[in-house]
C-alpha cells in the first residue's frame, strides 16, 4: 500500500466527526472560558481595590501633613509625630515620608528611608509627575508605591515645601503574585480535567444511541423481531426507541405480507402451469384423435391467458405502487362513466338475474382522472357485485361530488363479507372462497388493483359490508390533482 | 378503437413480405408459422446485426422487431434503420411495458409496440392495421352469407328477415363482421365496443357474443359466429 500524506490526517478529521468528541471539546471549551473570565475578574477587582487603597492613604497623608504645614507651620512636635513615629508603630505596609523646604533640603524624614530607597531617584521620578503615585523598586528588591505634593507653609504661606511619600507594597504585590500562582494553577487544572470530565458526560449521553445502532445492527429481514427496550432512556431517546419499533413493526408487517404475497404468487402461477404441462404431457403419451388435440391445446391456450393476465395484474400493481407511477389525468364525467359501465355489464346483470342501476341523480360529476384507470377499477367493483349478488337482487352505481371530493359508490344486494374478513380484502390474492373465485376467473387482485388505481390518484376506498345484507364500495378521489396529499387508506 | 375494413384485406396481404427480428426460437417459430398462414412471406433473423443488414439489403414491408437481440439491440436496429432513410413500418416486441420504454421505440420511431406475453390475434391486428395504405373508403353494406348489414342506417338483415339489436349488440356484429375471418380477443372487442381500454371482466364479452348469437345466429341453420376457444371469437360463413 502506498503512503498518502492524507492518511495521517484522516483519523484527526474522522475524530473530528464524532458527537463525543464535539460534545467534549464544547464543554470543555465553555468551561475554561468561564474559568478564565471568573479569575480574570476576581484578579482585576483585587489589583483595583489595593491601588485605590494606597491612593486614598497617600491622600489621606498628604492631605493631614499639608493641614499641619498651614495651620501650625512651626509645630515641629506634631510634624515629627507625624512622619517619624507613627510609621514606626505599623508592622505591614510601612510607610516613609521625606519633608524638603524650598531648596530641596531635607527638614524630617522617617528613618530607615535613606536605606530602603534611592531618594535621588524618587526626587526625579516623582517630581516629573506631581500628585500622581509612581511604581518604584526599593534597594532591597522591595516595591514602594511613591508620591510627591507640594504643601504651602502658614497662612498666608510663607514658603512652599515638599511632601514625598513612599509605601512599601511588597506585601500586596507578594499577595497579587500568589494570586496569579493560583490563578494559573486553576486554570491548568480545569485544562486538564474538563476535557476528562465532558468525555465522561458525553460518552454517557450518547450510549444510548450507540445501544441503539448495535440494535438495529443485529436487525436483518431474518431477526426482524429484535425492538430496543425503551425503558432506561432519557425522555428524548425513549421517543426515539419508540419511533424505532414503530418503523420496524411496520417492517415486520411489510416483510410478512411480501412473503405471504411471493407464496401466493408461486402458487398462482403454479396452478395453470402445472395445467397446461399436465395435459400437454398426458396429451402426448399416446396417439389421439385430433379433436383430442385440439381440445389439450385450447386447454392450454386458456391456461396461458390465464397467466399472462395475472403477471398484466402484478406488474399493474407494481407499477401502481412505484414512486415513478404517473396518471394521465383529464377532465372525466363520473357519471357518463358509471353509465358505459352499466351497459358494458348489463347482460352479464341480466343473465345473473340481478337488476343494475345508476343512481337517479343525473347531475355531471366531473374530475380530472385517469379515465381507463377509473373504469378498471369501477369495472372491478361492479364484477364483484354483480358476481356475488343472488338473482333477484340489486347493484347501484352512484356518483357525487362533496367539496374537493368526487366519490363512486357501488353497492349491492349480495352475500357480504363476514366482518372479520373485511381488511383483508384489499390484501393481494385475498380470496373468501378460493375454490368458487378460481372458477369463475378471478385472479384474487381485483381490490388490490381498485386499492392501487386509488393509491395513483390520492384517493382512497371504503368497504362496508353486512353478512346476507350486501357490500358498499366507495371510492374518494380528489377533484383536481394535488400536489402530494396523503390520503390515509382505511378499509 | 380501431375501425378496420375488412374487404380486400386477405388479397392485399398476401405477397407482403415481412422481417422478423427475434432471437427466442420458439416466439420466431410460431410468428413465422402464423404470419405465412395468414398470407404473409416472412423472413426470421434471430440476430440484430443480421436482421439490419436483412432490413437494408431487402425492400420488406414490414419489420417485427423484438427488443432484447443479441449483438445490437432493437433500439439499435431501429435507429439505424431509420438514419439510412429506410421508413419500413416497425411493429415493437418488448417483455417490459414501462412508460418510458414505450415512448422510447414511438420517439425512435417505430410505429407500433407490443408487450409480451400477446395474443396472436392481437399481433395480427396490428400487422394488418400497419400494412394498410391510404384512407379506406367505409363500405356501407356488409353481405356474409345470407346475412346483410346497413352500416348506415343501422339496420340487418338475415334471409330478408330484420333482426332487432340493441346499439352495442349492433356495434359488436358490425365489428365482427368487418373483420370477417379474424379471430378477435375479448379484449380488443371490449375496447372496440364498449370503450374498455384495459384487460377487464372478459366474461362479460361473452354473455354479449351468446345474447348477440342467439338473435343472428340461433333461429338460423348456418352459424356465422365462431367461438375460438382461449384466442376470442371469429366471424366468417364456412
Amino acid at each position: 500500500m502506498s503512503w498518502k500524506p492524507t492518511d495521517s490526517f484522516a483519523p484527526v478529521s474522522r475524530l473530528g466527526r464524532t458527537l463525543a468528541f464535539r460534545l467534549t471539546a464544547g464543554y470543555a471549551l465553555a468551561g475554561l472560558l468561564l474559568v478564565l473570565l471568573a479569575t480574570a475578574s476576581l484578579y482585576l477587582l483585587t489589583v483595583t481595590e489595593m491601588e485605590r487603597g494606597t491612593r486614598l492613604f497617600i491622600a489621606d497623608k498628604f492631605n493631614v501633613l499639608r493641614t499641619l504645614l498651614r495651620e501650625r507651620p512651626n509645630d515641629w512636635e506634631a510634624l515629627h509625630e507625624e512622619i517619624e513615629l507613627e510609621t514606626a508603630a505599623r508592622r505591614y505596609e510601612q510607610f516613609y515620608i521625606r519633608l524638603l523646604d524650598e531648596r530641596n533640603q531635607p527638614l524630617l524624614v522617617t528613618p530607615g528611608m535613606e536605606e530602603r530607597l534611592d531618594l535621588g531617584q524618587l526626587t526625579r521620578q516623582s517630581g516629573t509627575h506631581p500628585g500622581r503615585t509612581l511604581r518604584m523598586k526599593g534597594r532591597n528588591g522591595r516595591i514602594f508605591r511613591v508620591a510627591t505634593a507640594t504643601a504651602p507653609v502658614g497662612s498666608p504661606p510663607a514658603q512652599t515645601d515638599t511632601i514625598q511619600i513612599a509605601i512599601d507594597v511588597s506585601q500586596q504585590e507578594e499577595f497579587l503574585q500568589r494570586y496569579r500562582l493560583w490563578f494559573f494553577s486553576i486554570l491548568l487544572g480545569t485544562f486538564v480535567a474538563l476535557p476528562l470530565i465532558g468525555y465522561q458526560i458525553a460518552r454517557r449521553g450518547i450510549r444510548p444511541v450507540e445501544d441503539m445502532a448495535a440494535t438495529a445492527r443485529r436487525i436483518s429481514s431474518t431477526n426482524l423481531r429484535e425492538r430496543i427496550l425503551p425503558d432506561g432512556y432519557p425522555f428524548e431517546l425513549a421517543s426515539l426507541a419508540g419511533t424505532f419499533n414503530q418503523m420496524l413493526d411496520r417492517l415486520e408487517d411489510s416483510f410478512e405480507r411480501i412473503s405471504r404475497f411471493s407464496a401466493d404468487i408461486a402458487h398462482d402461477l403454479r396452478t395453470p402451469v402445472n395445467n397446461i404441462r399436465g395435459e400437454a404431457e398426458v396429451g402426448l403419451a399416446r396417439a389421439r384423435t385430433i379433436t383430442e388435440y385440439r381440445e389439450v391445446l385450447e386447454s392450454c391456450l386458456e391456461e396461458a391467458v390465464r397467466l399472462s393476465d395475472l403477471i398484466g395484474d402484478l406488474l399493474f400493481l407494481a407499477r401502481a405502487e412505484s414512486p415513478f407511477a404517473h396518471v394521465r389525468r383529464e377532465s372525466v364525467n363520473i357519471v357518463e362513466l358509471l353509465d358505459g359501465m352499466r351497459e358494458y355489464y348489463e347482460a352479464s346483470a341480466a343473465e345473473a338475474g340481478v337488476s343494475l342501476t345508476t343512481s337517479a341523480n343525473r347531475a355531471p360529476v366531473i374530475a380530472q382522472l385517469d379515465r381507463t384507470l377509473v373504469q378498471r377499477a369501477v369495472s372491478n367493483l361492479v364484477s364483484n357485485a354483480v358476481a356475488h349478488t343472488p338473482p333477484g337482487g340489486s347493484v347501484v352505481l352512484a356518483a357525487s361530488s362533496e367539496g374537493s371530493a368526487v366519490h363512486i359508490e357501488v353497492s349491492d344486494t349480495g352475500v357480504g363479507i363476514p366482518s372479520e374478513a373485511l381488511p383483508k380484502v384489499f390484501d393481494r390474492f385475498f380470496r373468501l372462497d378460493s375454490s368458487r373465485s378460481q372458477a369463475s376467473g378471478g385472479t384474487g387482485l381485483g381490490l388490490a388493483i381498485v386499492q392501487g388505481i386509488m393509491l395513483l390518484h390520492g384517493g382512497k376506498v371504503e368497504i362496508a359490508s353486512q353478512l346476507g345484507q350486501g357490500t358498499r364500495v366507495t371510492l374518494y378521489m380528489p377533484v383536481a390533482e394535488q400536489g402530494h396529499a396523503q390520503w390515509s387508506i382505511t378499509t | 378503437m380501431t375501425r378496420i375494413p375488412a374487404a380486400a384485406l386477405t388479397a392485399e396481404s398476401v405477397r407482403m413480405r415481412t422481417l422478423v427480428i427475434e432471437d427466442e426460437v420458439k416466439t420466431a417459430k410460431f410468428l413465422k408459422k402464423g404470419l405465412s398462414e395468414s398470407g404473409f412471406s416472412v423472413e426470421v433473423s434471430g440476430d440484430g446485426l443480421d436482421g439490419l443488414h436483412l432490413a437494408l439489403e431487402v425492400e420488406f414491408d414490414l419489420v417485427i422487431l423484438d427488443v432484447m437481440i443479441p449483438s445490437l439491440d432493437g433500439w439499435g436496429v431501429l435507429m439505424l434503420l431509420r438514419q439510412a432513410g429506410r421508413q419500413t413500418p416497425v411493429l415493437f416486441l418488448t417483455a417490459r411495458d414501462a412508460i418510458h420504454e414505450r415512448v422510447r421505440g414511438l420517439e425512435l420511431g417505430a410505429d407500433d409496440y407490443l408487450v409480451k406475453p400477446f395474443a396472436f390475434s392481437e399481433l395480427l391486428a396490428r400487422v394488418r392495421s400497419l400494412l394498410r395504405r391510404g384512407p379506406q373508403r367505409p363500405q356501407e353494406v356488409i353481405r356474409m352469407a345470407d346475412l346483410e348489414i346497413d352500416l348506415r342506417r343501422q339496420r340487418v338483415t338475415r334471409s330478408g328477415q330484420r333482426l332487432e339489436l340493441t346499439f352495442k349488440e349492433f356495434l359488436l356484429l358490425s365489428l365482427l363482421a368487418q373483420h370477417a375471418g379474424e379471430v378477435l380477443s375479448r379484449t380488443l372487442i371490449a375496447e372496440a365496443v364498449w370503450d374498455m381500454n384495459f384487460d377487464s371482466d372478459t366474461n362479460v364479452v361473452d354473455v354479449n357474443v351468446r345474447r348477440l348469437r342467439s338473435k343472428v345466429d340461433d333461429p338460423f341453420p348456418q352459424k356465422l359466429i365462431r367461438t375460438v376457444r382461449g384466442a376470442g371469437y371469429v366471424m366468417e360463413a364456412d
